[in-house]
């Protein structure tokens, strides 16, 4: 067994336990600032009043469950080809993560488009992408909890996550071009053409702060992931009875 | 053809296995040659299909090596398997095939057979005694006789080196000693096997190395 | 070499004459059933038949791929190909081209009988037609990947189409798109021209892409 795989794993299980802790509370305090931002200063939209508020959550969410399934294959790549243990599990711990992020944008995007659109659901281009994009998530969950052996699960999800990703432009175009196609009663997007600065950057700190959000929640189910799969192994029995 | 290897040496060096968080086998340390038979004996489940199906390159070793000629196996430019005839305790046999066209199947992939005849392939069914099953579907014939027909695989190629999981099993004891007189023939021939048994017949076979895996 | 698989493979399916027949049936009972459940106004008909159409195909596509490596997992081949020095990703194409030939195929043979049960005007048939010879092939394909991430796992009736129906949704977009346009007088040739960039990206690379897969999936 080599050595330097083994450290690798208990390095970060060892050495990560206050660091999860402290961006979690970092996100608390920085999510608190950027709500009262968004919510209470930033200045309330001409055409939609103040139901555009909900984007503050809605878009950061919606960009992170792109980026975190982006972030899986990428991780599932290098954790197939170089073989590097940690990120077997970084890559399948993202699953969740994204999942979540993927439906708090739905649930959002519905709350939002009920004042908008006057109804709950359309079936717009970004919405039918983002919902395709959680069939995608649930396809990678579902793969890897079937599998008994999970290690061979990891190689087997990450190897779909890849494919995932070469196909998620393919359908988020072809759904963007499906929606011109059909001209619904969507033609209202998140972003204006050009939004206020002042509008703008509670946005991207909440970006940021969904950014750290997902840093600490990474993190804290990757030493879950670690625990689950040495928790047999000598060294988390030794780590743990200290 | 792809040139046919007269020198041949196994070397495994400290292989260890893992399936999921669990050991199969650890830190085997073993080499045989030309002219030798390997047999691996043990109990159930302690990881001999593991270990021969990691000497063809099938399973991925955790760490150590096993090398062919001291050229890693699971280098890219590895030609182990130009060498190795693996015959799983899986059959390989078609059921929707009858015998001798799963046979002929089977002689497709091996490149050590230039021209398969159909008359080498009823030879080799007559010497397990199994001709008269030539034209069944594999689904129809017994067992044992499925072991049979998928042994004659060793007759048909030429390789010098013969991977076998749980060959015996199955296996009538007239077969048997037509199969220990193949094993024979073949290691006197310079040739090489590795199998695994349940059957000690490190007396039957000439040239035999006993090695015995434990429950890990 | 490659004749001696054909025949092989041929000989198999010519075996089993059912899992020919079968899915064609399969289709039929389904595409009838519609009219069924949603009455047999003939405008209504005309406008959804695409996508009846396609959604059959998928449902026939994902039934004989979804365990399409399965008897070939449990009987030991795969172990035999894989050890075998010759080029295992001839063989994997041959194996997709020839499930196309033997499930989708009938299917499209029998489009201009369907088009004649609902009336579909001749043009608009040869679109389908089109569209199902284009696209059909990446459907199988995809489908037998999704059957190659499963091997590992005892039940996965349900998993493959679950993993797989995502990535089918580009190409029924598109399809979808063609025969819509076409029965409204548009132009149509864009989407098939789309449609066979993406047979053309998909089926190179799947051999390859499936021979990883079940080196994975023996792995175990």
């Amino acid at each position: 067994m080599n050595i330097s795989k083994i450290a690798n794993l208990k390095f970060f299980f060892t050495n990560t336990k206050n660091l999860s802790r402290f961006l979690g509370l970092f996100t608390f305090i920085l999510f608190f600032f950027g709500i009262y931002w968004g919510l209470y200063v930033a200045p309330s939209d001409y055409l939609q009043g103040e139901s555009y508020r909900i984007m503050y959550l809605h878009v950061p969410a919606a960009w992170l469950s792109l980026q975190v399934y982006m972030f899986m294959a990428i991780t599932g790549f290098v954790s197939l080809v170089w073989k590097v243990k940690i990120m077997e599990i970084i890559s399948i711990q993202c699953a969740p993560i994204g999942a979540y992020f993927t439906l708090i944008a739905l649930v959002t995007g519905m709350v939002w488009g009920k004042p908008t659109w006057g109804t709950y659901w359309v079936w717009d281009a970004r919405l039918t992408s983002e919902l395709i994009l959680l069939f995608l998530y649930i396809g990678v969950i579902a793969l890897y909890s079937a599998f008994s052996d999970k290690r061979q699960a990891v190689k087997i999800t990450s190897l779909l996550a890849i494919v995932g990703l070469v196909n998620i432009p393919i359908i988020h175009y072809s759904v963007e071009w499906w929606n011109t196609l059909h001209q619904g009663p969507s033609v209202t997007k998140f972003e204006q053409p050009s939004m206020h600065i002042s509008m703008l950057l509670p946005l991207l700190y909440m970006f940021l702060v969904f950014n750290v959000y997902f840093i600490a929640v990474l993190i804290k189910r990757v030493q879950l992931g670690i625990y689950n799969r040495e928790k047999r192994s000598k060294w988390m029995e030794d780590y743990l009875s200290d | 053809m792809e040139e046919v290897l007269n020198n041949l040496e196994i070397s495994i060096d400290r292989a260890s296995c893992f399936k999921g968080n669990n050991m199969v086998f650890e830190n085997i340390s073993y080499s045989v040659k030309n002219n030798e038979m390997m047999l691996i004996m043990g109990p159930n489940g302690c990881g001999k299909t593991t270990f021969i199906k990691s000497i063809c390159g099938i399973q991925k070793l955790e760490s150590g090596s096993i090398k062919l000629n001291s050229i890693d196996i699971n280098s890219d430019s590895s030609e182990h398997l130009n060498n190795i005839l693996y015959i799983g305790h899986k059959n390989s046999l078609n059921n929707d095939l009858t015998v001798f066209e799963n046979l002929e199947y089977l002689c497709a992939f091996d490149k050590s057979v230039s021209n398969i005849l159909e008359q080498e392939i009823k030879k080799s069914l007559e010497y397990f005694g199994i001709a008269k099953f030539k034209n069944y579907l594999v689904s129809k014939i017994s067992e044992g006789n499925k072991k049979k027909a998928s042994l004659a695989r060793l007759l048909l190629s030429n390789k010098k080196i013969w991977l076998l999981d749980e060959p015996l099993s199955f296996i009538d004891s007239e077969g048997n000693t037509k199969i220990l007189d193949l094993f024979n023939k073949h290691i006197n021939n310079s040739g090489l096997i590795i199998l695994s048994s349940h059957i000690d017949i490190s007396k039957d076979v000439t040239n035999t190395k006993k090695y015995y895996m434990e429950n890990s | 070499m490659l004749r001696k698989i054909i025949y092989k493979e041929f000989k198999s399916y010519f075996r089993n004459l059912n899992s020919v027949f079968l899915p064609l049936i399969f289709f039929f009972l389904i595409i009838s059933i519609f009219p069924l459940l949603i009455g047999p106004d003939k405008n209504l008909l005309n406008k959804i038949i695409p996508g009846i159409v396609w959604i059959t195909v998928i449902f026939t596509t994902l039934l004989s791929s979804s365990n399409f490596f399965k008897d070939e997992y449990n009987n030991g081949f795969l172990e035999t190909y894989l050890t075998s020095e010759t080029s295992i990703e001839l063989i994997l194409f041959l194996k997709i081209i020839l499930c196309w030939i033997f499930t989708c195929l009938p299917i499209i043979f029998f489009i201009p009988i369907v088009s004649i049960f609902f009336d579909i005007p001749l043009k608009n048939s040869f679109v389908i037609l089109f569209t199902l010879i284009i696209g059909s092939p990446i459907l199988v394909s995809i489908g037998i990947f999704g059957s190659s991430l499963t091997l590992g796992i005892p039940k996965n009736n349900v998993l493959v189409p679950v993993i797989t129906l995502p990535f089918y949704i580009p190409i029924l977009i598109f399809s979808a798109s063609a025969i819509e346009s076409v029965s409204s007088g548009l132009p149509y040739e864009m989407q098939l021209y789309i449609l066979m960039a993406l047979l053309c990206f998909v089926l190179p690379i799947m051999p390859y892409l499936l021979k990883y897969t079940l080196t994975l999936s023996i792995n175990n």
